[in-house]
Formats: C-alpha cells, sequence, structure tokens
C-alpha cells in the first residue's frame, strides 16, 4: 500500500525497502543496509529535496 | 486567534447556557464526559487553559447539528475549529487515525511533490488540460489505495463523473498538480498548511482558464465555498455541487435515467447537508430513480446523524456507537440500500457495517446514478 501511495504522490517506490532481519544476522544487517543506502545514492536526490 | 476573538466571531458570548447544543450532540449522548455547553461555559469563564490542553477538542464531530438548533445561533464547530488552532501552538493534537497517515500525505503535498493521480481519469472517459469546467477529484485517489481493504472502490465514484460528464457533452479538466482541499488540516488546527494547500489550488485551477469548478466531495465544495472565500476573498470562478449539476441536467433532459431502484434511504452528508445547506439536490435525483421506493430516515435533513468521526482524527468507540445507531435507523426504513454522497460516511459507516450482521448495503449517489442512466 505504502508503495502505491508513493507512486501517486510521484515518489520513486525503490525508495522504499521493508526488510525482517534476526537480531542473530548481524552479517545480513549490515548486507541489508549497505545495498539499500547504494540504491539510494544511485537515485540520487528525491523530489522532495532536502528534508526539513 | 484567542478564545476572546474567537468567542466574538462565532457568537459564543450569546450563549444562554441553555443546553440545547449538548442536548443535541451525537458525541454527548454516548459519551456524557463532552458536553458542548461546558466548552463554551469554560471558554466564556476564563478556563481558555484548561480547556486548550484537552484533546476532547477533537472528539467534536463539528457536525453542526448544535449550530443548527442553538438558539443564539453560536458557530460552536467553528468555534471548535478556532480552539484547536490555539491548540496546536500549545502543542496539543488529536489522536490520528490510520497513524497519521493522510496527515502525512496532506504535509507532502506541501512540500512541492509531482503527483500521479490522474490515470483513472483517461481510463474513464475524455479529459482535458484546459477548459470551461474543471473537475475537483480531492482525495479520491489516495483513498482508493488506502481503503480498499474494506471493499470501497471510492475512484468509481471519480470514474463516474467523467462519464457522465462526457454525457452530457462536457470535457472536465482533471489535474495532476491539484492538491488536497485542505479542509481536514483547517479542522485538524493546522491553518498555515491549509493556506499552503489551498493557495496552490487557487493558482491550478485559474491557471486552466475554467470558469466553473465542479466538486462531488461535500468537504471541498464547502471549504472552497466558505474557507477558501474567507482567506482569499474573490475566487474569480464559479463552484458547483455535481448533485446540483445533475439536477440541472436532468431538468434541461441532457441526460436521462431509468425510474427502477429501491427501496432505498438516503443519508445527509453534514458538509453538503447542515454546511452547505445541499439538501433537495440529492433527493431530486433520488425521487428520479426510485419515486415512492425513496424512503427517508428517521433523522434526515438538518436533523441528519453524522456518519461518526471527521478529520481523520479522534475515531473511537463513540463513533462506532454513533455508526451502528445510524446503519440500525437505516435498516428500521425497510430499505436494502443506504445511499451516501461523501466518500468518508461512505468509508466510516463501511467500517461498522462490516462488523454487523445486517442485511443492508451502502452505495454512493454517483454510481446508483451512472448504472441508471439511459442512452436515448
Amino acid at each position: 500500500m505504502t508503495r502505491e501511495l508513493l507512486d501517486l504522490m510521484g515518489i520513486d517506490n525503490n525508495r522504499l525497502a521493508l526488510e525482517w532481519v534476526s537480531s542473530a544476522e548481524g552479517g545480513r544487517f549490515a548486507e541489508v543496509v549497505t545495498s539499500f543506502t547504494q540504491k539510494i545514492k544511485d537515485l540520487g536526490k528525491n523530489p522532495l529535496g532536502v528534508a526539513a | 486567534m484567542n478564545i476572546e476573538d474567537a468567542a466574538q466571531t462565532t457568537q459564543a458570548y450569546y450563549c444562554l447556557d441553555c443546553g440545547v447544543c449538548t442536548g443535541s450532540c451525537p458525541v454527548s449522548r454516548v459519551m456524557p464526559s463532552f458536553s458542548p455547553r461546558i466548552i463554551v461555559e469554560k471558554a466564556l469563564l476564563g478556563l481558555g487553559d484548561e480547556l486548550l490542553r484537552d484533546r476532547d477538542l477533537w472528539s467534536c464531530l463539528t457536525c453542526s447539528r448544535c449550530f443548527e438548533r442553538c438558539p443564539s445561533s453560536i458557530d460552536f464547530p467553528e468555534f471548535m475549529r478556532l480552539l484547536r488552532a490555539e491548540a496546536m501552538k500549545l502543542g496539543t493534537q488529536p489522536a490520528y487515525s490510520h497513524h497519521g497517515m493522510l496527515q502525512t500525505i496532506m504535509e507532502l503535498q506541501t512540500q512541492g511533490i509531482t503527483q500521479k493521480k490522474t490515470d483513472w481519469a483517461r481510463e474513464a472517459g475524455k479529459v482535458a488540460e484546459k477548459g470551461d469546467t474543471f473537475f475537483f477529484v480531492g482525495c479520491m485517489p489516495y483513498f482508493q489505495v488506502i481503503f480498499r481493504y474494506l471493499g470501497v472502490d471510492s475512484i468509481s465514484v471519480s470514474k463516474n463523473i467523467i462519464k457522465i460528464l462526457n454525457g452530457a457533452g462536457i470535457e472536465p479538466v482533471v489535474s495532476d498538480d491539484e492538491h488536497c482541499c485542505g479542509h481536514d488540516m483547517l479542522w485538524n488546527g493546522q491553518v498555515e498548511t491549509f493556506e499552503k494547500l489551498a493557495s496552490h489550488n487557487l493558482e491550478v485551477i485559474r491557471a486552466s482558464g475554467a470558469k466553473r469548478v465542479v466538486f462531488n466531495c461535500p468537504e471541498g465544495f464547502y471549504t472552497f465555498k466558505r474557507h477558501y472565500t474567507e482567506h482569499f476573498g474573490d475566487l474569480g470562478f464559479e463552484i458547483i455541487h455535481f448533485y446540483d449539476l445533475v439536477a440541472q441536467m436532468l431538468e434541461e433532459g441532457s441526460i436521462r435515467v431509468e425510474n427502477g431502484v429501491g427501496p432505498i434511504t438516503y443519508h445527509d452528508p453534514c458538509r453538503l447537508g447542515r454546511m452547505a445547506k445541499i439538501y433537495d439536490g440529492p433527493r431530486e435525483i433520488l425521487t428520479k430513480l426510485a419515486g415512492d421506493n425513496f424512503v427517508e430516515m428517521e433523522r434526515n435533513r438538518e436533523n441528519a446523524l453524522c456518519c461518526g468521526t471527521s478529520g481523520w482524527a479522534n475515531c473511537s468507540t463513540v463513533s462506532k456507537q454513533i455508526q451502528v445507531e445510524r446503519l440500525k435507523e437505516a435498516e428500521a426504513t425497510g430499505a436494502k440500500t443506504l445511499i451516501t454522497a461523501c466518500q468518508k460516511c461512505q468509508i466510516h459507516l463501511t467500517c461498522a457495517l462490516s462488523n454487523l450482521e445486517m442485511d443492508l448495503e451502502l452505495k454512493d449517489l454517483t454510481s446508483l446514478l451512472a448504472e441508471a442512466i439511459t442512452d436515448s
């Protein structure tokens, strides 16, 4: 639903990620956050600019 | 505006302490601790601070039934609205419904996003970028996503309007740049956000060259009619509610309908009825569609019961009790279908109905009308 709402607002829904990571999976947590951070960097600034 | 000025503007100083407001209030009936009379009294006794820290300021439905019956004509809903704006400044906030999602969407719209929310319109029929008639769609594309789980199909209402207008030879303007009308922000107490949304909408509509704006949403219509003019003066275009336009089109013969629905009854939305005083347009349509099969509920027109919650705030067990009461009243008429004229009423009453075993269907007036239109 959030993805659809983002679409309506003209915000790229690739900017949203939802992942479940157990507290025992430190390595996976790092991986998820690093790859998502990279993805956002590649996408560049969002249309809202810098958040107030 | 401080409390004193608010009391002045809304005539609260003329309070006779008669209690007709509390006696008429649907909230007070189920939650006796809430009393419009005591709120006015507290304000007049200088207990403003206590008042402005009370979250029950948002329990008022602003349904205007008290204003309708007040012998001193105190505009209590408007008084609440002004107090809320003050309370917000002190940090008192309502309990936002749906995790504040709708308020977030409204806030984001003031931040310069470019929406993509009109694809459905091109699917439904012919729309234009510039023209004489602007169709103010409002929140329907968002409701469609958010309330799909209830089975409410909000966008079909907007689609039907485009079809009906097209059928009458009108190609309305719909715009991705249209923002929320600001109604909920205004009634939540966030006047600044309202003004941002409103001034943007005025720019968009003026740039489209429209001479008139058609509304289906009663809140949008009433907000433009009253609060846009109060804040921005003359709008520079005409505003008309879709049902009044349809009533005209039926009279002119530019659309024709079949009689044969029923038995049905009709729920007056507070913004459309008590506030915008549009009682007859919808009834003319209903009578054309159903004839004698259209029956009134016990409380109708200026006495209609509210759908139980407003401004996406303070939805509670009180709301639910009011909604159930209203649905039972509809059932008692013997009607099988309860017709609504506001998507919010539809959403709220559908939510309550989903927990009841009741042989009653809820339907939007526009959708009912669209099914009854004949080509010839």
